[in-house]
């Protein structure tokens, strides 16, 4: 035992003074940002690899699917870019440890397409001080693009909800399709912002919210509040829900024999695949004529077959994502913002810093994004880190998409 | 009032879906003293295996349906003698870390193998709803519950006047006793495990045509299944049913009182932990449950 | 050496070995690790709890994530609505943390086995969803930051402390690894006596437990409130430790690997519960590692969940029972 112990002491004593010995090593001088050589960038981000959420784990697959793809090709001024995307199980908590590992341990030079609203708010102000950029936050809060004082290194990407339901209500109030909304939410910042944007849309207006109804992402069904929709006696249906609890509201409208005159749909679950399980083989009169936006190419609409960048994102897929569901539109939500981080990268060339690349994030003016629809610009100004403010109204049609009237543009505030 | 009866309705309608896999959890409980924190997953797992002989092979929808159960059963079977039986003995805190451990791993499988995308299962039942008054009742609704109280029967049937039945519940009460009078205990518990897979595979394809499948759609179900059994009785088929309903209704008629004042506590955010409240509430005040019997404690 | 000698002796020689191990790991490993260590001791310090409950009285639970985020919540009001400093909130969490543990442990001490599981398991369900419901004093679903603020030590300027500059994830693991070392001499304490031998007897056999004059009630009850407090010091400094709570960071997932992280650890072995908070910080990356595709880290984590029952029944306290030992250890979970 004693000699145990004068062993163990010994050891010790060893470990106490290696440490002494190399706690000064750690500093050393940089020249340049961490994340940037000569011939690479490192981007990284969280993702819902698994979980509840993981079917936006797409987004991640279809950036860096195109980001290889872009290698491939000679990368940007030389330099090859890495996006590294870890699982964040769509907890916050995870999100904030994976966001220092990127940081402190991978050296990243930016937070690229880090996906949820909670998750972008948890990390925003330890990005912050650390002096990190936050590009491209996949979430559609008002926040990301508004608050660009507070936190000039941080934007968003795809047009805010609150301007989607702004868009919605606009429609409502020029066409007097009818008077009386009803409105299905989930109950999160995604739903909530989505109806403050209707409501503010409809002002000054006479179409009016009768009802709206709360349903929480954990729920088994939305039938209850499906029923209780209907009996306010609204004409118009607004489904702002994930595509499962679209898909529900839609069949159980239709089960009750509910007929509104108009529903609308919100972007994130109006995926023409989802609108045909919705349609229930095209006996579901509730779908019909449902009204969404849209600002991305529906990769299964067959309208873009032939189109050159639908093809090649096909061929990138098959390439760089080998197994992907290739119809799901977060893929090509995933490359369009690829595509933009790419462009922006080009604009600042040779001389890549944070310091430049948050300046050219605040003046991008891009004509056309192929992976959005024609007519869709990006463009961001000092006070205005919301890269998408177009869209385009869809309408759902025989059994597809058609896209009508021109372009809605919206200014948040 | 139509209203109201509506929401009764919708009510009976999710409740008959909580009800179907309550039955499978009451069934395993019963022939193995197990509460199976997988079964949602695994009647997932069965689900999606329907829905890729229907959809992708081409089959229709009886084969289909009755090629599930017969691999759910074998899955049941399978389970239990390769992870759940080595684990038995001891504490019960390794089998349940062995089933939530199944839980996550079978969850993971589903992802990597279908994806997350939602899917649509064809329904045995006619599509339509046909109205009574003013309240509209859809066949597949109906449908759900005929079965869940046909599968009730059939377990009464099966337990009461069946040798293997009374077997496993010989093999379930006193397995040491049960031996000695040459049953096969081992097999008497994965023959349960089995039929319980296969109940959840029932309860998964009931539920899928209208909340439509994915990877996740179990999980909220087996919470209020969870509540359903406990509430009904852990023990007892008919009770699993009839607590599904109940809390089906339950919930529907708060949220609709809520709107006229009533419970004005209640709000979408409570409509599980009301469901967890009650499991609370029966496992403190009576643990059997409405239809359970009280067991004495034995000291 | 006498065996009471030794057996005094051994334990001591392995802590203190582990808290200088403890007290120089920064120096060799870099910042983000350190920060990745305190995360340890955090989950050291919640089953360090648990096991009281779950090892020593043999009662399950699969809840102890909802004492969590009592605690974390408790620290995350009183800093950001009460300005109280983030290390003053710590007892404060372990208060009320504790105060839920014993109301919940009453009318629990009626429930056994499988049938705690499922109403500590629901409770662990309810938790976020109530503590969404209740946004004017817990922020809802959007949550509190406490990143940046004053009440937060060294989030934004290092600390000094005993003349030495800490930056903040050093401070952090330092934090953590005293708290979880103090508590967990704490818990060697009360388990050791009179009381341990109390709460094991409740466990090997309730009614002889209650014929030798042992309170079942009593006990269990104890056992919850000190594990709900522990866990209530956990969830303290993972709000600390993360600068952010809301609903989502206290999911059911975190309670089910509290408990997976006792089992793991087996019975009354330091290095074992050490061996289960390392196995909760860093299974789930390494799972990612294997495969990226979705589900891919869900099939390897619920895979290696069920191999570990299969390979360390006793947990890691049993295997090093039975290396020490040729007959195996008579602990047993």
């Amino acid at each position: 035992m004693t000699r145990k112990l004068t062993l163990t002491l010994a050891a010790l004593a060893l470990v106490l003074a290696a440490g002494v010995a190399t706690a000064g090593a750690g500093q050393e001088q940089r020249t340049s940002d961490p994340g940037v050589t000569a011939t690479s960038i490192l981007l990284g981000g969280t993702s819902p690899l698994s979980g509840s959420a993981s079917a936006y784990a797409s987004v991640a697959r279809g950036a860096d699917a195109y980001l290889k793809y872009a290698n491939a090709k000679g990368g940007v001024a030389g330099r090859k870019i890495t996006y590294k995307y870890l699982d964040d199980a769509y907890n916050p908590a995870q999100t904030v440890q994976a966001t220092r590992q990127l940081v402190e341990q991978d050296g990243v030079f930016a937070v690229f397409n880090a996906l949820g609203t909670e998750h972008n708010i948890a990390i925003r102000d330890y990005l912050k001080a650390q002096g990190v950029p936050q590009i491209f936050a996949a979430s559609g809060a008002t926040t990301f693009g508004r608050d660009v004082d507070a936190y000039p290194g941080l934007i968003g990407f795809q047009p805010s909800y609150q301007a989607e339901g702004w868009v919605y209500g606009k429609y409502l109030s020029r066409t007097g399709v009818g008077s009386r909304v009803a409105v299905l939410f989930q109950n999160d910042d995604y739903g909530k912002d989505l109806l403050a944007g209707l409501k503010r849309g409809l002002q000054r207006s006479k179409v009016k919210v009768v009802a709206a109804q709360p349903y929480e992402v954990t729920a088994s069904d939305v039938q209850s509040q499906v029923a209780k929709l209907k009996s306010s006696g609204a004409d118009v249906f607004a489904v702002f829900a994930t595509p499962k609890f679209a898909i529900q509201a839609y069949v159980f409208a239709n089960k009750l024999g509910w007929k509104p005159r108009l529903t609308i749909n919100n972007a994130v679950s109006s995926a023409s695949n989802i609108m045909l399980l919705a349609s229930e083989g095209g006996t579901n009169k509730v779908v019909n004529g449902s009204v969404s936006v849209v600002f991305l190419k529906d990769p299964t609409d067959p309208k873009w077959k032939n189109d050159p960048t639908m093809k090649l994102y096909r061929q990138v897929m098959k390439k760089y994502a080998p197994g992907a569901n290739v119809n799901d539109v977060y893929h090509v939500y995933g490359m369009a913002v690829a595509w933009t981080t790419v462009e922006v990268l080009k604009k600042v060339g040779k001389n890549l810093t944070r310091n430049a690349l948050v300046a050219a994030l605040g003046t991008m003016s891009m004509g056309r994004n192929p992976f959005l629809l024609p007519g869709i610009a990006i463009k961001t100004g000092p006070s205005d880190h919301f890269p998408i403010e177009q869209m385009l109204l869809q309408r759902w049609d025989k059994g597809a998409w058609k896209s009508f009237g021109g372009i809605w543009g919206y200014r948040a505030t | 009032m139509a209203d109201f009866l509506q929401q009764v309705v919708s009510g009976l309608a999710s409740g008959g879906i909580y009800g179907s896999l309550a039955l499978a959890l009451v069934l395993i409980h019963r022939a193995t003293g197990i509460i199976n924190f997988a079964q949602g997953e695994m009647a997932t797992f069965s689900t999606y295996i329907a829905w890729t002989l229907t959809t992708n092979h081409g089959w229709s929808y009886w084969p289909a349906f009755l090629f599930t159960l017969a691999v759910s059963f074998g899955g049941g079977v399978g389970v239990y003698q390769v992870v759940i039986r080595p684990n038995e003995r001891g504490s019960v805190l390794r089998v349940v870390i062995v089933t939530i451990g199944l839980l996550i791993l079978v969850n993971g499988l589903v992802q990597l193998i279908w994806s997350g995308e939602v899917r649509a299962v064809e329904s045995p039942f006619p599509s339509g709803t046909f109205t009574v008054g003013e309240v509209a009742i859809a066949y597949q609704d109906v449908g759900t519950i005929a079965v869940s109280l046909g599968v009730v029967v059939l377990l009464w049937l099966f337990f009461q006047f069946t040798k293997i039945g009374l077997a496993m519940r010989a093999a379930a009460v006193n397995p040491a006793e049960a031996r000695l009078v040459g049953v096969r205990v081992t097999w008497m518990l994965a023959l349960g495990w089995g039929l319980a897979a296969v109940l959840g595979a029932v309860a998964g394809m009931l539920a899928a045509p209208s909340v439509f499948l994915d990877p996740t759609m179990m999980q909220a179900i087996l919470i209020y299944a969870f509540a359903a059994a406990v509430l009904g009785g852990i023990d007892s088929p008919v009770g699993a049913v009839v607590g599904g309903l109940f809390l089906g209704v339950l919930l529907n008629v708060l949220s609709w009182l809520s709107q006229y004042g009533l419970f004005d506590w209640f709000t979408e955010e409570l409509r599980l932990p009301t469901a967890l409240a009650i499991i609370l509430g029966v496992l403190l005040v009576r643990p059997a449950g409405i239809f359970g019997r009280q067991a004495v404690r034995k000291v | 050496m006498s065996a009471r000698l030794r057996r005094t002796a051994v334990p001591v020689v392995a802590f203190a070995l582990l808290a200088a191990f403890m007290l120089v790991l920064p120096a060799f490993v870099n910042d983000f690790r350190a920060q990745q260590f305190a995360y340890v001791a955090i989950y050291l310090v919640a089953i360090t709890g648990l096991n009281v409950l779950s090892g020593y009285t043999g009662q399950i639970s699969l809840g102890h994530g909802a004492f969590m985020a009592i605690g974390g919540y408790t620290t995350a009001i009183l800093m950001t609505d009460y300005g109280v400093k983030d290390v003053w909130t710590i007892p404060a969490a372990a208060l009320v943390a504790g105060a839920a543990g014993v109301l919940f442990g009453i009318p629990a001490t009626r429930l056994s086995g499988l049938y705690l599981a499922l109403a500590t398991f629901a409770i662990a369900v309810a938790t976020p969803p109530v503590i969404k419901r209740f946004e004017g004093f817990t922020g809802g679903g959007s949550g509190i930051n406490l990143f940046g603020t004053e009440e937060l030590t060294a989030s934004l300027t290092p600390v000094e402390i005993l003349g030495f500059e800490l930056n903040f994830n050093n401070w952090l693991y330092y934090l953590c690894a005293t708290v979880s070392l103090v508590l967990y001499v704490v818990a060697w304490l009360f388990l050791r006596g009179r009381t341990g031998r109390a709460l094991r007897a409740v466990r090997d056999s309730e009614t002889a437990a209650v014929s030798f004059g042992v309170s079942l009630t009593r006990y269990k009850t104890l056992a919850f409130g000190v594990s709900a407090a522990y866990a209530g010091v956990a969830g303290s400094l993972f709000a600390i430790a993360t600068t952010f709570v809301n609903p989502d960071t206290f999911p059911i997932s975190l309670s089910i690997f509290l408990l997976v992280g006792v089992v793991v650890a087996g019975l009354g072995s330091l290095a074992g519960l050490v061996a289960g908070a390392i196995f909760i910080q860093f299974l789930p990356l390494w799972a990612q590692e294997v495969s990226k595709s979705p589900g891919a880290p869900a099939v390897v984590y619920g895979a290696i969940l069920i191999a570990v029952m299969f390979l360390l029944p006793y947990g890691v306290a049993g295997l090093i029972a039975r290396l020490l030992r040729p007959r195996r250890g008579s602990t047993g979970i």
